[in-house]
């Protein structure tokens, strides 16, 4: 659906994309996931025809939008947007609003009330965005962006103004309707959270490059670099070495590694919380509860002094002081020492 | 809009409000330097140019002081009847300055001299500040003055360290305005007797029909806009640009306490003084002379075509305006702010000297157009421009280029994009700026006689024909006919300023 | 959505209004820097009486004559109608107007007329000093105007430099004394603190109301002033003073007209001319704008000398065009910009 091949962009002396790849299948729901001013943005601004790219090529369902010498503007890109404050035409109703990029049959073909149904709000046509919450504006503001079922949508942060409860909400209702409308889009966001539990693949970006595309889970838990397993999720990286093709020695004994060692002698490996699982035993000392309901982080010290982190689920949290034995679930990722 | 059609239309604008620098330029070319040194370089040049740079920083001074108190006990405290002081407080923009000063000097004996013209200037102009500071202060974000108290400023600290300066770029934007205006002013200090560089170049007009002179002193008043616009420029902040979107609170309002007699006072007294001294200059006027105006027919007529002359201008020179100011607003950079200050550069030209100016174009370039309401309308246009264009760019604030971009993406051309969503935002906006032209097109007099078409009489050049024969009492209802219709967009404009 | 169309309409209607004409199609533009409420009448008289239609546009003399040097032959123009010599001086000067027939010319004195044909006068108006009759007495009234420069009218005296019948005066006052006596004469206005007004009409209504006590202006202001408080001038506190013995201060200058090239042949111009300078129109400038008639034959205004009385100075108005180094004398004595 979406191919963007060696992108290229720079405001002045900041190079803001540098030779950016970017593969979008039909269907498929891809986030772009970076710190704030990584570019994720302008790639974004790039796609839709806002900006013009200063090297490589966009393509859409074949058709180049951007190349050198090519420049298709916005209207006619057929990408549309969802911008992080909804940004509704204040002057029209909701109706009219989700009516903007649709032709005067599909408007009458009954679509505005489809999509309005899709994102939840249906009955809510004839109200004025003013009259609406900032999750309602935002779900007109998705519902808009539908409804021309349009190749491509472009969300950027659309949920970055809102409250954390009325976010998850969001966040489930219009994966649902993305999916319900077969639509093609990319998400743009820093909230890693966000990404993993929206996106089908997500693409990290770090100063201008794409550094890691994949699936969502195996971005996770298989990071490129180090750097990118602490942007996406907790992470920590214990000082290893290797001990043969298949396992390493750490301060939490043998364990068996995921894909190749890779260089020789003195690595760190990469260990999630929820990798760890409390027995009994004085590997650690628990030093702090950080509690989250459904779940517990611990504060961890190992005898050295090496500070750990365990998720904890249920009621078995040992009281804070508690000596604890850990158990290791899983294999992990080794990074030579940079 | 696409950036390249905005800047193209941005240029032809600008064009028209350059028309008289080409002008300047072509007329002091032919004067050869020498004479360029001769006239300029003189001690009375020099006198002139100080006491215009007086005058002007006396009024600018006296109408931010004006404007801003006005604006404020308007906007931000438990003032009685504050909807009805808030159009009061606007109306003297309807005055015209030769009325005024006609007004005062036939009051109060011996009125005349810097001060008095001073005093006029500053009575007529202050509602280029109080509207735009009074739509600021109204729109601020009243969070800001919260936080500031809440970290232990007073009220009069929280005003001027928070407050004001939220009005700052509105506050700005008035005082150049003034400052402009007072520069350019003939009618006050004719009246007046005040020997400013204004009166220097209608003088040497009328000295010997000096074409050239008066127009390499009209030079000098570009050198001095070009210095106020540096000064200007320098003294905006670079804030947000666009208004956030979230919910509007009502700010809280001072409460005035026992300043409530004299601040109600204060507001009554410059009432009187800008509105009720000429509506009984008027009156005595009318009542002391034997002369009488035309027939209903005739008021009519000159009443007719101030309406339409002055609404064609206003049309015009919104339309004009409108590129200058949406690529202020859309496309910020040095070539925008350079549009938007080269917009300025002729404002403080006399009217006389826009009117010849005009006269040259329209032999020169544009003969089909030469003395009918198009070259009229255009040289309304040339002369009004700033003021148009300082509402589009404000106005451009209610349409976030954001709301562009999703119109653009949901497969709308860039035209329709500007008809269904920009311009219908900007529409109040627009609409006060071009209420504010029309009613300084209903006002003008010296580009009215040299542009209108041959035979076309107007309420200010009635006035102006009335008063030139001492025909005070014939003169009288188009002076009161005048006022009364610059009144009408003024009511509107401050009807419309922080009383939402 | 009305408005827009009114000014399309108002556009209909005045945009034929300048094509350039054809001679004789009985259609004549005259541009006025006389006031409309002192030539309108006559011009209306003309157009009934002719059927030659008359569009005038009206402003100051000064503006007519700058509008006129700018639009050079492209003007609209058939005539120039003046307030003074002057500009009709530096207009012929610039080559824009055509000589008039030896008849016309003929009507008018030697004195009153261009010495290149270039233009005539139809009506004549002196210099006087005007006084209010309760701060200065008849016998206080000064024989020469050269004598306002004494100490005895200090800040007592109004003049309006810009106008340009003072600087005919001025131009007068170089003719018959020089210029070194003429600075001398300015340079005490300035240090006598005379008062510098805008134009005439508001030294008149000074005067007259007690503000100031005497001024430098033309002879029928006062009867302006008297008609606009439906009064004669016998009533008035505003009296009028002219200067006896051929003193500058009395010089008699003329509102006249030019014909512009392009009307040179044009049958309705010559007749509006004539029509200035027959019985009719110069009954009107005597009866109604109180100036003197310049064709024999019609009184002056009541309450005034005739032009034969006056013994005006010795003045060809031809002398009056070389007005630039009048106004750099005036301007160099501080009097005006």
């Amino acid at each position: 659906m979406l191919d963007a091949q060696g992108l290229r962009k720079s405001y002045g002396p900041v190079l803001a994309l540098d030779a950016v790849d970017l593969t979008v299948e039909k269907g498929d729901l891809t986030a772009v996931l970076g710190p704030s001013g990584c570019g994720k943005t302008t790639l974004l601004r790039c796609v839709a025809g806002f900006e013009r790219v200063d090297a490589g090529t966009v393509t859409l369902d074949g058709r180049a939008v951007a190349a050198a010498g090519t420049h298709v503007p916005p209207h006619r890109r057929h990408v549309t947007v969802v911008p992080q404050e909804g940004a509704l035409f204040p002057h029209f109703s909701v109706r009219d609003n989700v009516g903007y990029g649709l032709d005067r049959s599909a408007r009458r073909g009954g679509r505005v009330d489809e999509v309005l149904a899709l994102v939840g709000l249906d009955g809510y046509a004839d109200r004025m965005p003013h009259q609406l919450s900032g999750g309602q504006q935002q779900r007109v503001a998705v519902a808009r962006a539908l409804a021309p079922r349009p190749p491509l949508v472009l969300l950027d942060e659309p949920f970055s103004a809102l409250d954390a409860t009325l976010r998850t909400d969001l966040r489930r209702d219009i994966r649902a309707a993305l999916r319900a409308d077969g639509a093609t889009a990319i998400l743009v966001t820093h909230d890693q959270g966000e990404a993993l539990s929206m996106a089908d693949h997500i693409a990290v970006m770090r100063a201008g490059r794409i550094v890691q595309h994949g699936q969502s889970n195996q971005v996770y838990e298989d990071p490129a670099d180090p750097w990118i397993a602490e942007f996406v999720g907790e992470a920590m990286l214990l000082p290893a070495t290797i001990a043969n093709a298949t396992t390493v020695d750490t301060a939490l004994g043998r364990l068996p590694l995921r894909g190749a060692a890779g260089a020789a002698g003195r690595v760190r490996v990469l260990l999630r919380p929820e990798q760890l699982s409390p027995t009994d035993g004085d590997l650690a000392e628990v030093t702090r509860h950080e509690y989250h309901g459904h779940d517990t982080l611990l504060g961890l010290r190992l005898a050295d002094g090496t500070p750990l982190l365990a998720r904890v689920m249920g009621q078995r949290t040992p009281p804070v002081g508690a000596s604890i034995g850990l158990d290791v679930l899983g294999a992990v990722r080794a990074y030579g020492d940079a | 809009m696409p950036r390249p059609a905005l800047f193209v239309a941005a240029t032809g604008a600008l064009a028209v409000a350059l028309l008289p620098l080409v002008y300047l330029l072509i007329r002091t070319g032919e004067a050869g330097l020498g004479r360029i040194a001769d006239e300029v370089l003189t001690r009375r040049v020099a006198e002139l140019a100080g006491r215009s740079i007086a005058l002007m920083v006396v009024v600018t001074v006296a109408c931010t002081v004006v404007g801003v108190a006005a604006a404020f006990l308007v906007t931000r405290t438990d003032l009685p009847m504050r909807g009805a002081f808030g159009v009061l407080a606007a109306l003297p923009l309807a005055v015209p300055t030769y009325v005024a000063g006609f007004a005062w000097i036939a009051t109060v004996d011996g009125f005349e001299g810097f001060w008095a013209a001073a005093l006029v200037l500053t009575l007529c102009s202050y509602p280029y500040v109080y509207l735009p500071v009074a739509a600021a202060l109204a729109a601020a974000d009243p969070a800001q003055e919260e936080v500031a108290r809440s970290l232990g400023r007073g009220p009069w600290r929280t005003l001027t360290t928070v407050t004001l300066q939220q009005a700052r770029p509105a506050i700005a934007g008035g005082a150049l305005l003034v400052a402009l205006y007072t520069l350019s002013d003939f009618g006050a200090v004719s009246i007046l007797r005040t020997d400013t560089f204004t009166r220097a170049i209608f003088t040497a007009f009328n000295l010997g029909f000096d074409r050239t002179g008066a127009l390499v002193l009209s030079t000098v008043l570009v050198l001095l806009t070009m210095v106020l616009l540096g000064l200007e420029l320098v003294s905006r902040t670079r804030g947000a640009r666009y208004a956030g979107g979230g919910p509007r609170r009502p700010a809280t309002r001072f409460h005035l306490g026992r300043l409530r007699i004299p601040a109600v006072s204060a507001l009554v007294a410059v009432g009187l003084f800008a509105l009720g001294v000429p509506a009984a200059s008027l009156v005595r006027w009318s009542i002391a002379g034997a002369s009488r105006p035309g027939t209903l027919a005739e008021i009519g007529a000159a009443a007719g075509n101030t309406l339409s002359v002055s609404l064609g201008g206003a049309l015009l020179t919104l339309l004009l305006a409108l590129p200058v100011g949406l690529l202020t607003a859309r496309a910020p950079g040095p070539i925008a702010t350079l549009v938007d200050r080269l917009s300025y550069l002729a404002h403080a030209l006399p009217g006389i000297v826009i009117g010849l100016s005009l006269v040259f174009f329209g032999i020169a370039v544009a003969y089909p157009l030469y003395q009918t309401v198009w070259l009229l309308a255009l040289g309304y246009a040339t002369l009004f421009l700033p003021l148009a264009v300082a509402a589009v760019t404000g106005a451009a604030v209610q349409a976030p280029p954001v709301l562009d971009e999703v119109a653009r993406s949901l497969g709308r051309s860039p035209f329709v994009v500007l008809t269904s969503v920009t311009l219908p935002l900007m529409v109040r906006g627009i609409g006060a700026g071009a209420a504010l032209v029309f009613l300084t097109c209903v006002k003008e007099l010296p580009a009215t006689l040299l542009l209108r078409p041959t035979g076309m009489d107007t309420l200010a050049t009635e006035l102006w024909t009335h008063t030139s024969t001492a025909s005070y009492a014939a003169a009288a209802p188009y002076a009161a006919l005048l006022v009364g219709v610059a009144a009408i967009p003024t009511w509107l404009l401050g009807r419309r300023t922080g009383l939402t | 959505m009305l408005l827009p169309l009114a000014f399309v309409a108002v556009l209909g209607t005045t945009a034929c209004g300048d094509d350039l004409g054809e001679p004789g199609d009985k259609k004549l533009t005259v541009y006025s820097g006389r006031s409309e409420g002192l030539v309108k009448p006559i011009l209306d008289r003309f157009q009934q009486e002719t059927g030659i239609e008359v569009e005038v546009r009206y402003a100051t003399t000064a503006a007519m004559a700058t509008q006129l040097l700018e639009e050079r032959d492209k003007t609209p123009a058939d005539i120039f109608f003046s307030q003074d010599a002057g500009a009709l001086g530096a207009v012929a000067k610039a080559g824009l107007v055509a000589e008039l027939p030896a008849e016309v010319l003929a009507k008018v004195p030697d004195t009153y007329r261009s010495a290149q044909n270039l233009w005539v006068g139809v009506s004549g108006r002196s210099r006087v000093l005007a006084y209010n009759k309760d701060k200065v007495t008849v016998d206080q009234l000064p024989a020469s105007v050269l004598e306002v420069t004494d100490p005895e009218w200090k800040g007592r005296l109004g003049v309006a430099p810009t106008n340009g019948s003072f600087q005919a005066f001025v131009t007068a006052l170089r003719v018959q004394h020089g210029d070194a006596k003429t600075k001398e004469f300015l340079d005490g206005l300035k240090s006598n603190a005379a008062k510098i007004y805008e134009n005439n009409v508001q030294i008149v209504a000074d005067i007259n109301d007690g503000k100031l006590d005497v001024g430098l202006v033309n002879h029928y202001y006062v009867y302006e002033l008297a008609k606009e408080k439906g009064s004669t001038p016998e009533d008035l506190a505003a009296k009028l003073h002219f200067f006896p013995n051929g003193d500058t201060g009395a010089l008699v200058n003329v509102a006249g007209v030019a014909v512009l090239e392009k009307a040179a042949t044009d049958p309705d111009a010559r007749a509006l001319v004539d029509f200035l300078l027959g019985a009719e129109a110069q009954r009107h400038w005597a009866e109604e704008t109180f100036e003197y008639p310049l064709v024999d034959g019609v009184s002056p205004p009541p309450g005034v000398p005739t032009l034969g009385e006056i013994v005006a100075p010795k003045i060809d108005l031809n002398d009056l065009d070389t007005l630039d180094v009048t106004t750099t004398m005036i301007k160099e004595a501080g009097l005006a910009g």
